[in-house]
């Protein structure tokens, strides 16, 4: 019986251990698997296009990049495969997902389901708003010697360095399945000027465009750079950044941010208060008059404190907090459970005042 | 008998890792449903109606005599035809739960790992496996559920641990005091999850006798402190309204575990870890299950008759794998309508079953309790 047991054990093991080919497993073969490191997605006329790039290979191997429209995501995905019969298209190692603006305004919810559900793709995928097409973005950004993928992670590192957040698809998923809206990343190519090509093809560079404000419908509109910054400045953690105030260019160091809210005699929300401070310090300086110290921190305030209004006045224009103000102000358990559900519709006129309190540090170095 | 006695620590471990699968299976996204963000506080009011089971059971444990487990003191209790009755009822429910664990078990493999295939191949492993080990002694089981208890517990803090940075507290919203009854709701599932330990009052007959009534108290609270952390977790990850809509919310999670770049992803060995749990609460059911009817056919206790004979009743453990593996094979559905079983009509079953059965049986022995037999 012991020996029953012991074959039972082994069989077992060989069975469920996904290398048997018979039995309808998930089996990969890995020398044919092609990692997909980059996906797009695209709307058009209530169909998708979906565009995929593989990312460089060993040894120089160009990035196979592929583009295909079909009814779903689904059929998306088969028809690619039907591209690269050569390659078995694996896709548990997708690192960014870009939406077209017509996909982000048509189709945003549709994605989130369909990664939610998919067995490969994480939800912690960085996903980020192209400005026109993705197909744009992941086809005509490929050449022999870099593609996408690659473009992608160096923008990733130098925004991420420079402030900049890049929103995972989980973490818009959250904000907008409580009921808020969402920030993302917006991306758009432009012509690489400057760059010395050795082939007759000029592709684009992939620049961050401030950010993409999402709603329960999809995408609802944008923030330029400068509205962008004043919502890093209001989720208060914008170190890193670099802005140009009267000529300086200064890294912001560190901020704070308190927003708060002033309720009518009801409780309902009356308004919202937003207090920041903000240090920055001098990087270069522009030829021009000398500015004193005092006069320094009062255009960073004002500057700052124009692109925080700047920021809101937009949320409110498109009718989406994706700024987190709903809960800054309804901040108790009483005032959420109460006017919670009516935000919404009190967020747009809602009158906003802003005071930030800018602080440039090293000024010393300027007055020298 | 007293040589195949187990003792108290792995008796606690088998209780605890064969948790583990419900426990899993219902939070967060039951509690979540019931409880919203107060969800990971279900745990709180669930210590009543697992404090009154425990106190049932003790009481019926007080009159046990050595060796003998729940069902050789229901069959002297409540005599031949009506505690045959009883026994066949408990024995009938383990078996069936047994077969919805090992299809739920299969379910999510399919869902999570291994998406394009079925799931008959696992239901069929797993049973064998189940029938393999609920052959041998129940120490043997027992042991390894000391070693699942490291390897699972080892799983499930690393998962919480590298989960840390993606979690944010903000996500709960407001607390206050005001939102504490919201909790309420959300100890349905972790009482109905803390009621499967009452199955294995059955083996209590093979357990080194406690000593004192608090003896399963650190596991039950182990139990339930895990489960809270778990709807935690999974809260400050994905948000109360997210995480609610997800279909395996903790396995999401793992998914998105990265360590430090160097294992990109590691929830297949962590969902693989996981079987471990259905396993062994699978295999203590068809015990269970065994310990249940033995007392009905008069069949001798199972441990250290020969694995492979048919006599000495090992025929009916045959039979008792035979009908979790047909239980298994019944529940061929769809995966929304298994999930509607997970979620609703088992755990009500199960607390139909485990919480009313035993307190019904308590109240029928009153009598006997008052006269000391």
């Amino acid at each position: 019986m012991k020996r029953a047991v012991i074959i039972l054990y082994v069989s077992a093991l060989l069975l469920t251990g996904g290398c048997a080919s018979g039995l309808k497993s998930d089996r990969h073969d890995v020398e044919r698997l092609l990692l997909i490191q980059t996906m797009g997605l695209d709307s058009r006329d209530g169909a998708v296009e979906m565009s995929v790039s593989s990312g460089l290979g060993p040894e120089d191997r160009p990035s196979l990049v592929m583009s295909a429209p079909a009814s779903g995501i689904e059929d998306a995905i088969a028809r690619l495969q039907n591209y690269s019969p050569e390659n078995q298209l694996f896709y548990a190692h997708v690192q960014y997902l870009l939406l077209g603006e017509q996909a982000a305004r048509e189709a945003l919810q549709n994605v989130i389901d369909w990664v939610d559900r998919s067995p490969t793709l994480r939800m912690d995928t960085d996903m980020l708003v192209v400005k026109g097409r993705a197909k744009d973005a992941v086809v005509d950004t490929s050449e022999q010697a870099t593609d996408i993928t690659q473009r992608l992670a160096s923008m990733d590192r130098q925004a991420r360095s420079m402030g900049w957040t890049i929103y995972s698809l989980r973490e818009v998923a959250a904000a907008l399945a409580e009921g808020n809206g969402a920030l993302c990343l917006a991306i758009e190519t432009v012509p690489s000027d400057g760059r010395v090509f050795t082939e007759d093809k000029q592709s684009g560079a992939v620049v961050p465009a401030g950010y993409a404000l999402l709603g329960q419908q999809g995408l609802v509109g944008f923030l330029d750079p400068e509205q962008a910054l004043g919502a890093e400045i209001l989720a208060g953690d914008p170190a890193g950044l670099l802005i140009t105030v009267s000529g300086c260019t200064m890294e912001i160091l560190g901020s704070s941010a308190r927003i708060g809210g002033s309720f009518g005699p009801d409780g309902a929300p009356a308004g919202i208060d937003i207090q920041c401070r903000l240090q920055a310090g001098v990087l270069e300086k522009a030829a021009g008059p000398e500015l004193a110290p005092e006069e320094l921190d009062q255009a960073l305030s004002d500057a700052a404190a124009a692109w925080v209004r700047e920021a809101v006045a937009q949320a409110q224009a498109l009718g989406c907090d994706a700024l987190g103000l709903r809960q800054a102000v309804l901040d108790t358990e009483k005032a959420m459970a109460a006017w919670g559900g009516q935000w919404q519709e009190r967020f747009p006129s809602l009158p906003v005042n802003v005071s930030v309190q800018g602080q440039v540090e090293r000024s010393y170095d300027l007055a020298e | 008998m007293d040589g195949d006695r187990i003792t108290r620590k792995q008796f606690s471990a088998a209780i605890l890792v064969s948790l583990l699968s419900p426990l899993l299976r219902l939070l967060p996204q039951t509690a979540l449903g019931l409880a919203g963000r107060m969800a990971w506080l279900g745990a709180l009011p669930a210590l009543a109606p697992v404090a009154v089971l425990g106190l049932v059971l003790a009481s019926f444990r007080a009159y046990m005599r050595p060796g003998e487990g729940m069902g050789g003191l229901l069959l002297r209790w409540l005599g031949p035809a009506a505690g045959r009755m009883v026994l066949c009822l408990f024995a009938g429910w383990f078996l069936f739960y047994g077969g919805f664990i090992l299809r739920s078990g299969a379910e999510r493999l399919v869902s999570t790992i291994y998406p394009s295939s079925g799931p008959l191949l696992f239901l069929l492993v797993t049973a064998g496996m189940c029938l393999a080990v609920s052959l041998g002694t129940l120490r043997a089981a027992a042991r390894m559920a000391v070693i699942l208890r490291a390897v699972l517990l080892g799983a499930l803090a690393a998962v919480l641990v590298f989960s840390l940075p993606n979690m944010d507290a903000s996500r709960l919203g407001p607390l206050g005091w005001s939102a504490l009854p919201q909790a309420i709701p959300g100890a349905l599932p972790f009482a109905s999850v803390c009621a499967v330990a009452g199955c294995f009052s059955f083996l209590t007959g093979y357990v080194q006798p406690p000593k004192n009534r608090r003896w399963l108290l650190g596991t039950v609270l182990l139990l339930l402190g895990l489960g809270g952390a778990l709807c935690l977790a999974v809260e400050c990850v994905f948000g109360p309204a997210l995480a609610a809509t997800l279909t395996y919310p903790f396995f999401v999670m793992i998914r998105s575990i990265s360590l430090l770049d160097l294992v990109p992803r590691i929830e297949a060995v962590v969902i693989a870890v996981w079987v471990g749990t259905d396993f062994l609460l699978c295999t203590m059911l068809l015990r269970c299950a065994h310990e249940a009817l033995r007392p009905v056919f008069g069949c001798p206790p199972p441990d250290g008759q020969p694995m492979g004979a048919l006599a000495g009743g090992r025929w009916l453990q045959w039979l008792e794998a035979g009908a979790v593996l047909g239980c298994g094979l019944l529940f061929d559905l769809p995966p929304w309508e298994l999930r509607l079983w997970s979620d609703r009509y088992i755990p009500l079953m199960s607390d139909c079953v485990l919480y009313g059965g035993f307190l019904l049986l308590w109240l029928v022995t009153l009598p006997k309790r008052k006269t000391g037999r």
